[in-house]
């Protein structure tokens, strides 16, 4: 098993985290908790981090689709410690296909040339397709957007406490899984050239061992996604009100000077102190010490390949 | 150009086709799948309470009733995922929609769904759901590989964005779009929470939340951002409230309150859209009748060749509220 950074620049690549140094990132600070409590885990589980793998790029937001002159600072960065690259992409309107397309071309010639293999996450159907057609070097990854397993902290983390009454045990069952337990769809995307996939750990706990092994499975961590959606409350910031929480509406990267914690007081369950952050147009939620241990458990038990760090949430620019 | 119309009950077939239905759209959840996965894991995009049809029996009685009156009923298999374990059933459950029941076409949005279906080479025809997030012309042409007739296309999608997958497009599927009803605050492909009962809508649970504000790496906010921030997060909770339905309300008249896409119906007639969808199977008969009746309107004088605008300002006298149709919160599109 491999770990992964996903670096906001050039600048914050390393070869190596030491617990202390995940939990004085330099981060927002309510995102310290869950912060402290990734790093006393991994500390317990596998001393300290070291990464034989470099992620770079944005997953929910056509709009922080990175430049290649910073795309390439970051290649730069991770040759010099000697970390291949996992570029992410985001759901895209035909405007971020364009976007994308110098920043691939970019990464194909670094593959050819430079003979570093480079990954590409896709969560839109349409980079798969760009990439299959135009960029065949590079290697495509499934994003975690493209499985759809339920991820809502208000009520699958309560399910396996109350599952009696909120749901039976096939229902709990079929929570964990995603259509990721079939052979005819890892066939389908295995045929697309896709050997591997990246997921979210679930609220109410993730069942790794019935995914095909045609895959290799990645799994981000310590924050997990909710929602996003391409009506940000941040781009409309200065705005006249009418003009608002349009999709597609000029942005111009108001999300990087704030974060938003929301605190589930209005649960009808006991989970009244279940936080949700806000940060640009996406929802995500901190890993629980349930979540942290059943990963790693599943991690030594060999049925994950990889594992992204992120230490802040994954929206900057 | 067709009015697609949701429906839950026989008894609402006539009323709704004889104001101008052209295409029903409806959902039923078994009752086998109702005690195997109860409200936890729904077969479609509606909860299993109140927004489909009841029975088997009364599905049949729709789609020969509409039929009888030249109109094709869709049916939604539009869970954005199915396990293994639940395929095999959805699969059955395909099988007897089409050979059984006859419809004429299935509403998808799993990707592995899509693969089992092409392969069945069923009658019923395949729309594409929205839920599959064809936000650009290279994924439309990716789910093409699905032979679907239909794809729907996300809420998100503006109408220069629908025109150029139109165009793209046109002679190798039909796109159909929103235009009424029941928007939704987030990328709905890209949304993992539930509606289930007990917690409601994300997005609206959230306008229930406390939230705090933080400067970016843990810098101090100034004052003047703080008052910023908060303001814009009350106009944010403002336009939640537009999404649904001005708070699940309706006019004077009875017409209901919602995103709505009236004004943008000239372009979509001259881009070549397919289809119109209004939006809210759970909904009462009359919301159904009352939204069904503006769409027809402005349909009708479209195909009738009134300019543009004289249709925009009928749009807005038929709400008879130019506050809201103002807010601007209001609108699926912007015209």
């Amino acid at each position: 098993m491999e770990w992964s950074i996903h670096a906001a620049d050039a600048s914050d690549i390393r070869a190596r985290l030491s617990p202390e140094e995940i939990r004085h990132s330099e981060s927002d600070s309510k995102l310290t908790p869950a912060l402290a409590l990734v790093a006393r885990l991994i500390e317990e589980y596998f001393g300290q981090l070291e990464f034989s793998r470099c992620a770079y790029g944005t997953e929910f937001c056509e709009n922080l689709i990175p430049k290649p002159a910073a795309v390439q600072a970051v290649l730069w960065a991770a040759a010099e410690y000697g970390l291949p690259l996992t570029f992410l992409t985001p759901y895209v309107s035909d405007e971020g296909i364009e976007a994308l397309k110098p920043v691939f071309d970019l990464l194909n010639r670094s593959a050819v040339d430079g003979g570093m293999e480079c990954e590409v996450v896709f969560n839109d159907w349409g980079v798969l397709s760009l990439l299959r057609r135009e960029f065949p070097d590079l290697i495509p990854v499934q994003g975690r957007l493209l499985n759809k397993s339920l991820r809502d902290p208000r009520i699958t983390g309560v399910y396996p406490e109350t599952s009696t009454s909120l749901g039976p045990q096939t229902a709990l069952v079929n929570l964990r899984r995603s259509n990721l337990d079939s052979s005819s769809y890892i066939g389908f995307i295995s045929s697309m050239g896709v050997r591997k996939i990246e997921l979210d750990s679930l609220p109410q706990g993730i069942d790794l061992s019935q995914i095909d092994e045609r895959v290799a499975v990645g799994v981000y961590l310590p924050f997990g996604f909710t929602a996003t959606s391409r009506s940000c409350l941040a781009a409309g910031l200065h705005y006249p009100k009418r003009d608002k929480f349009q999709p597609g509406a000029p942005c111009h990267h108001e999300c990087q000077t704030h974060l938003v914690e929301y605190t589930y007081t209005n649960s009808p369950f006991e989970n009244r102190d279940q936080k949700f952050y806000l940060k640009g147009n996406t929802y995500f939620f901190a890993h629980s010490e349930a979540m942290l241990r059943s990963l790693f458990e599943q991690a030594r038990q060999g049925r994950l390949r990889r594992l992204i760090f992120q230490r802040r949430l994954p929206m900057w620019e | 150009m067709k009015i697609l119309t949701p429906i839950k009950a026989y008894d609402e077939l006539e009323m709704l086709a004889e104001n101008g239905a052209e295409e029903f759209y409806c959902g039923i959840t078994p009752r086998e799948w109702l005690e195997r996965y109860t409200g936890a894991f729904w077969l479609n995009r509606r909860s299993p309470k109140g927004g489909g049809l009841e029975s088997f029996a009364e599905l049949r009685q729709v789609v020969d009733g509409a039929h009888a009156r030249g109109i094709p009923v869709f049916i939604t298999l539009n869970a954005p995922h199915y396990t293994t374990e639940q395929m095999s059933y959805v699969m059955r459950l395909a099988r007897t929609l089409d050979e059984e029941i006859g419809v004429d076409a299935l509403i998808v949005a799993d990707i592995n769904l899509l693969i089992q279906l092409s392969e069945a080479k069923l009658r019923a025809q395949i729309h594409i759901s929205s839920l599959a997030a064809a936000l650009n012309v290279e994924a439309v042409r990716f789910l093409l590989n699905f032979g679907p007739s239909r794809i729907v296309l996300p809420r998100s999608v503006t109408i220069p964005e629908i025109e150029t997958i139109v165009t793209a497009v046109r002679d190798e599927v039909e796109i159909e779009v929103f235009m009424l009803n029941d928007g939704c605050a987030f990328e709905e492909g890209f949304c993992s929470t539930t509606h289930h009962h007990s917690v409601g809508a994300f997005c609206t649970s959230l306008s229930g939340m406390e939230a705090e504000f933080e400067g970016n790496r843990g810098q101090s906010l100034t004052f003047r951002q703080t008052v910023r921030l908060k303001r814009n997060l009350t106009h944010y909770r403002e336009y939640v409230w537009y999404l649904n339905g001005n708070g699940c309300g309706a006019t004077a008249k009875g017409l209901p309150y919602g995103p709505c896409g009236l004004c943008a119906i000239p372009d979509f007639y001259r881009i070549g859209v397919a289809s119109l969808k209004i939006v809210g199977r759970e909904s009462g008969a009359l919301k159904k009748l009352a939204s069904l009746k503006m769409v027809h309107d402005i349909v009708t004088r479209t195909r009738e060749g009134v300019p543009k605008l004289h249709v925009i300002e009928r749009s807005r006298a038929l709400r008879q509220t130019p506050e809201h149709c103002d807010a601007g919160f209001m609108c699926y599109y912007k015209v």
